[in-house]
Order: structure tokens, then sequence, then C-alpha cells
């Protein structure tokens, strides 16, 4: 009984502000994409009118597909680049872990704007990566190569991420017993396929949690596209907030977030079948 | 909260005088308002305290819904000055759709700031009452082509304020030729130069301008010609610009050539810093836009309300707008108090420039909602 009541009293706060903050508006939110328009008289009249024009629109349904692929590259990119990073720390930092870990994170208290923007500026015509390449004559005019295209959101997004995903990598890097290296390394196993048959199948937990950090807030980001991705750069997610914001259409604006909601839920699906959910949980 | 601190400073100021200007004096942006609007009110209290029955606080406080940077004291001054105790709660929007959304959200306020192109909208949807303009001393200066604007049904809603152009910006030393149409910027020699505003609104216009279109009148059939000539664009684009510095620095910096859309102050800025630009005169026309005040109709202090409408349309409010943010007044009895080189740089003495210049006209709920999801399409199409 005590330990009942304990329970209940440790679960209500998270469970009123989930459902005060996420299921109630959740709801509010699929109501809102059955009404024919967001003001007065409109705003009462169910339809199905808008999923039926959604449905038809392929233009919606590739751009979704295209932000997905451009959340799949951040998520691998931003792996690849993080695990050298927590193997470091997990096996070969020694003291000077802490030291380290904190240096891995203090651009994170920047804001992240900032960080955007600086990205912004190195990217541009007169920034360090054109001026590079004008010094090795591999261009011959000034030109922002690498700003207002999908791969100038990539880049932005995997080094805002990195720290991110490095820290879940590390963690269960940390907790593999190194007596299970040690054997492996007695029973005459080389390095290389120590890594590969031990540290990395343990490490995979991990690996999939810092995935799905970045994969998921990704695939409806807005921010980064809006300031470095130009023309081809836009993403699902700027169509979602124009549809709030600019046309003032909160029906459409609600479904088209709805279908991002299951898409990702369509992922996580199928990723767990790859690494189990509690696994991720566990982490 | 800015505001607020300084119209208790100005009020302190009554007693202190002086001192309370000059101690006001280094708080950060205030200090210019401050001394600048202190002056006059200094002579005030005199006044008052030979005729107790000039200036009686009447309730309040007036809740203004205003861009940001539009509270300025330099803008509603005489207000100030007749109803000192009145406290002025400013709230503010980012653009037009913003503000719609808060008043239909049920945020109740008595003046409002929107642009021409909205004020429609706000009549359909009841969010305004028409406004007596026998009740505005200052309403005889108003250029008449501007005042005319915004009657709907017979009625005065909407008291035109500021107007500005929205043309196209070109870096003169960069380009080969510079464009004198808008159909221009589809041309291939500015290939990856050319911005444009990312404002549905805007780009319709100027691509059915482009066209040779009404953008006013459109057919079904021409509806999807404007959409398909959008998409074209797209290769010739760097980015759509969002916002007013952003443009600046792209031009600035050489990366963008050909900017459309862009405000008069964006093109003053840029020449005071010395950069070759064109504030190009398309052959269909600048686009020109007319923002002003209405009167909610859930307004709660009507009579403050028409006090500090008629406060923001006085011919020194109005050349304060022109010398400080370099738009046009809607008052023609400003031009006398206006910065000479303000006035040549934006034509205002100009006697036909308002009808030579193309002024976005309203369009309904429904016009927008078809307008904002084919600009979305054209974003979201590869």
């Amino acid at each position: 009984m005590k330990t009942r009541l304990r329970v209940a009293i440790l679960m209500t706060p998270p469970t009123l502000t989930l459902l005060a903050l996420f299921v109630i508006p959740l709801v509010v939110m699929a109501l809102f994409s059955f009404r024919a328009g967001t003001f007065g008289a409109q705003r009462d009249i169910f339809t199905f009118e808008h999923y039926r024009a959604y449905l038809d629109n392929t233009v919606y349904h590739n751009l979704l597909l295209r932000s997905a692929w451009v959340a799949l590259e951040t998520a691998l990119y931003s792996v690849l680049l993080a695990f050298p990073v927590a193997y470091y720390l997990a096996f070969h930092a020694g003291s000077k872990r802490f030291s380290l870990l904190t240096l891995l994170l203090v651009p994170a208290w920047t804001s992240y704007l900032l960080r955007v923007l600086a990205w912004k500026i190195m990217l541009s015509s007169g920034g360090v990566f054109n001026a590079a390449l004008l010094a090795l004559g591999l261009v011959e005019e000034a030109k922002p190569i690498l700003l207002y295209t999908r791969g100038a959101v990539i880049i932005t997004l995997v080094y805002v991420w990195i720290p991110f995903v490095a820290l879940p990598i590390y963690s269960a890097l940390q907790r593999i017993d190194p007596s299970l290296l040690e054997a492996a390394a007695d029973l005459g196993s080389p390095p290389w396929r120590t890594f590969l048959k031990v540290t990395l199948p343990l490490s995979l937990p991990g690996v999939l949690a810092g995935f799905f950090i970045v994969f998921i807030p990704t695939l409806g980001e807005w921010v980064t596209p809006m300031l470095v991705g130009g023309v081809s750069g836009s993403m699902y997610g700027n169509v979602i907030q124009d549809q709030f914001v600019r046309a003032l259409n909160w029906p459409v604006g609600s479904l088209m977030s709805l279908v991002m909601l299951g898409f990702v839920l369509l992922f996580l699906l199928l990723f767990s079948r790859i690494g189990r959910l509690s696994d991720l949980a566990g982490v | 909260m800015k505001i607020h601190a300084l119209i208790r400073a100005l009020g302190l100021s009554f007693v202190a005088l002086g001192v309370f200007v000059s101690a006001c004096a280094p708080a950060p942006t205030a200090s210019a308002p401050t001394t600048e609007a202190a002056m006059p009110e200094v002579g005030t209290p005199e006044v008052q305290a030979t005729q107790p029955l000039a200036a009686p606080a009447t309730g309040g406080p007036l809740t203004v819904l205003e861009w940001s940077g539009y509270e300025l004291p330099e803008f509603w001054q005489p207000f100030a000055e007749q109803y000192p105790d009145v406290e002025v709660d400013f709230s503010f929007f980012a653009d037009d759709a913003e503000a719609i959304a808060k008043l239909q959200t049920g945020f109740d306020v008595d003046v409002i700031h929107p642009c021409y192109s909205w004020v429609g909208q706000y009549v359909e949807a009841d969010l305004i009452q028409p406004i007596d303009t026998s009740r505005l001393k200052n309403w005889s200066g108003i250029i008449p082509e501007l005042a005319e604007l915004g009657q709907y049904d017979g009625k005065q809603y909407f008291i035109p304020w500021d107007w500005g152009y929205e043309t196209t910006i070109v870096r003169t030393d960069k380009v080969q030729e510079v464009p004198d149409s808008y159909l221009d910027l589809w041309d291939p020699q500015y290939a990856g130069h050319v911005s444009v505003y990312d404002a549905p609104e805007s780009i319709w216009v100027v691509t059915a301008l482009a066209l040779g279109l009404d953008p006013y009148s459109t057919t079904p059939e021409q509806q999807q010609q404007i959409k398909q000539k959008m998409i074209e664009l797209k290769p010739n684009l760097l980015n759509y610009w969002t916002d007013y510095s952003e443009i600046v620095q792209l031009i600035a910096g050489g990366d963008v050539w050909v900017a459309s859309n862009a405000w008069n102050d964006a093109y003053v800025l840029l020449q005071e810093e010395g950069i070759p630009v064109e504030y190009t005169t398309p052959k269909e026309g600048r686009l020109g836009y007319v923002c002003g005040y209405v009167l909610s109709s859930t307004a709660e202090n009507v009579d403050l309300a028409y006090a500090y409408i008629d406060a923001a349309i006085a011919p020194q409010s109005m050349a304060n707008l022109s010398n400080l943010y370099g738009y046009g007044a809607a008052n023609r009895d400003a031009l006398p108090l206006t910065d000479p080189e303000v006035v040549a740089a934006l034509e205002l003495d100009n006697a036909d420039i308002i009808s030579r210049t193309y002024f976005y006209k309203p369009i309904d709920a429904a016009m927008r909602d078809l307008i904002s999801g084919i600009w979305s399409e054209v974003k979201a199409a590869p």
C-alpha cells in the first residue's frame, strides 16, 4: 500500500503535465484538422475536405520524404562523427575525461540561433570556406557555394547535434565491462575484431538512442532550413510553420503536423525491430 | 515595458522638470525619445496650472496593437500632452497575420495598426468599427487617394498613416544591365543572385504583373500559370529573404544582385553605406503599401482612441516618421517639416507619385487562402 501511494504521488505531477501540455493539445490539434477554417463561422464546420486535398497533393508527400532523407543523413553523419569522440572519452581520455566532456558541451550552452548564424557567416561568400577555396584556386569568384543549399542545412545540424549524440554513445561505451575486452585480447583477438565483435554491438543501444535524438527533431526542423536552407533546403517543418503563421490556416497546419507525427511513429516502429525500444529507454 | 517606464518618467518630469530627463538619458534606446519628447512638455505644466480643465485624465489605459518600433512617443506626442495621466499599453505583432490571429482569438484592444490589404478581412470578420473623421482635426491634411482606400460601403474604416514602396533593388556594379521589368527576375543572367521576399501576397503580385495579368482578378487557369511561373523562378534564386536586416546584408555582401520587394529604408541604408545600388522603377510600376490605424469594434476607450489616432496623424508626428524611418507620411502637411534629403530620396514632393505607384489592394480571406496555398506548394516543390 505504502509503495503504491508513493508511486502515485511521484507519478501525478508528470502525468498531469503530460496530459495538460501534450495529450490534450494533441487532441485539440487533431480536432482542428477537421475544421473548415481557422476563425469565425468556418471554424464550426467539420469537414474531411482538407484530408482529401492533402492526400491528392503529391507535392507535400514528396517534401516529407525529402525531409526524412535530410533527417536520416543528418542523424547518420552525427552518429559517425560522434562515435570516435565518445570512444576516445570512454577509453582513452583518462583523468581528463570530465574536462573534455565539459568542453564538448560548452557550445551547447550558447544560443542555438547564434550557432546557426555563425555557420551562415562561415558558409557565406566572404566566409572561411570560400576564402580557402579561392586561395586554392578551386573557384574563381566568391560565391556562396554551400550556403542556401540542403547541404548547408545538414552541415549546420550535424554540428549542432554532435554533443547530444556523443553523450548516449559515451554512456553506453562506459558501461562495457573492461574484463570483456581483456578476455577478447587474451584469447588472441586483434583490436579491430574486438571492436567489431564486442565494443560495437554493446554500444548499439547508445548509437540508436543518439540516432533518434537527432532524427526525430530534425524531421520537423524549420529554423535551420529557414536561415541557411535557401530555396532548395526548405523542409516539411517550414511549410507547417507557414500554414500556422503566414497563411493562418490552422486546420491544414494541424493536419500536416499529425501526418508528420504518424510518419515518425512509423519510423520508430520500423527501427524498434532492429533494436528493441526498451533498449533505447534503458540508456 | 520600456515604453511604460518612459511614460512614467515623463509624468514624473512634470514634478522634477528637467532633472528626471537627464536621469533617464543613459537608458538604452530610450535616451533620444526621452529628451526630445520631454522638451515641449516642460511648458505644459504651466498651461495646466493656469487652466486646470485643460487635460482631465479620462480612464484608460489605452491599448494599441502595434508593429514593434512604432511605439516611439515621437509618433503620438500630442496625445501624451493632452492626456498625461493616461497610460498607453502597446502590444506588438511581427506581421499582419499575427495581428489578425491575436484579435480573432479574443485579444481586446482599442487601436490597431494593420496594413491596407488586410483591412477588408478586419471588416469582414467584424473586428473593427467605422471612424467618424469629423472627430479628427488633422484629417484635412490626409492625401485624398490614400483616404479613399480606407472606405468600405461608403464608411471610413481605416485612417492611412504610413506608406512606402516595395520594389527591386539592384547592385549596379554587379549586373550588366539593370532590370526594367518584374519579368527580369527570371532572366538567367542574374542566376543565383536573385532574392525575393518570402510573403505570399508580394510574390503573387510580382509574378502576376510580370506575366501581364491583373493580380486581383485571375481565372483558375491564370492562377495555375502564376504558380508555374513561381516554380520556374526557383533556379534563379539564391534564397527567399524574410527580414529587412537579412536582405540588406545580402545586398551589401554582394551575394544578392537583384532583390525584389525591398522597402525604402533598405535603399536609404545601403546608399548611406556607399554601396552602389539603384532603387528601380519597373515598367509595371513600383509596388506600394499603406498602413494605418483602425478602431477595434470592442474598443473600451473610444474617445481616447480618437485622440490617439488624431495625435498620430498630426503633421509633426508624421514628419517624425519620415525623418526617423524614411517612410512616406499620409498627411501632406507633414511635408514642410520633413528633412529635404528624405523628401528627395523618396520623391515625396512628386505630385503624382501616389498615382504612379501600384498599391496592394485588399484581398478577402478566401483569396488569401488561395494565394498562401499556392505559395506553400511552390516552396514545397523540388
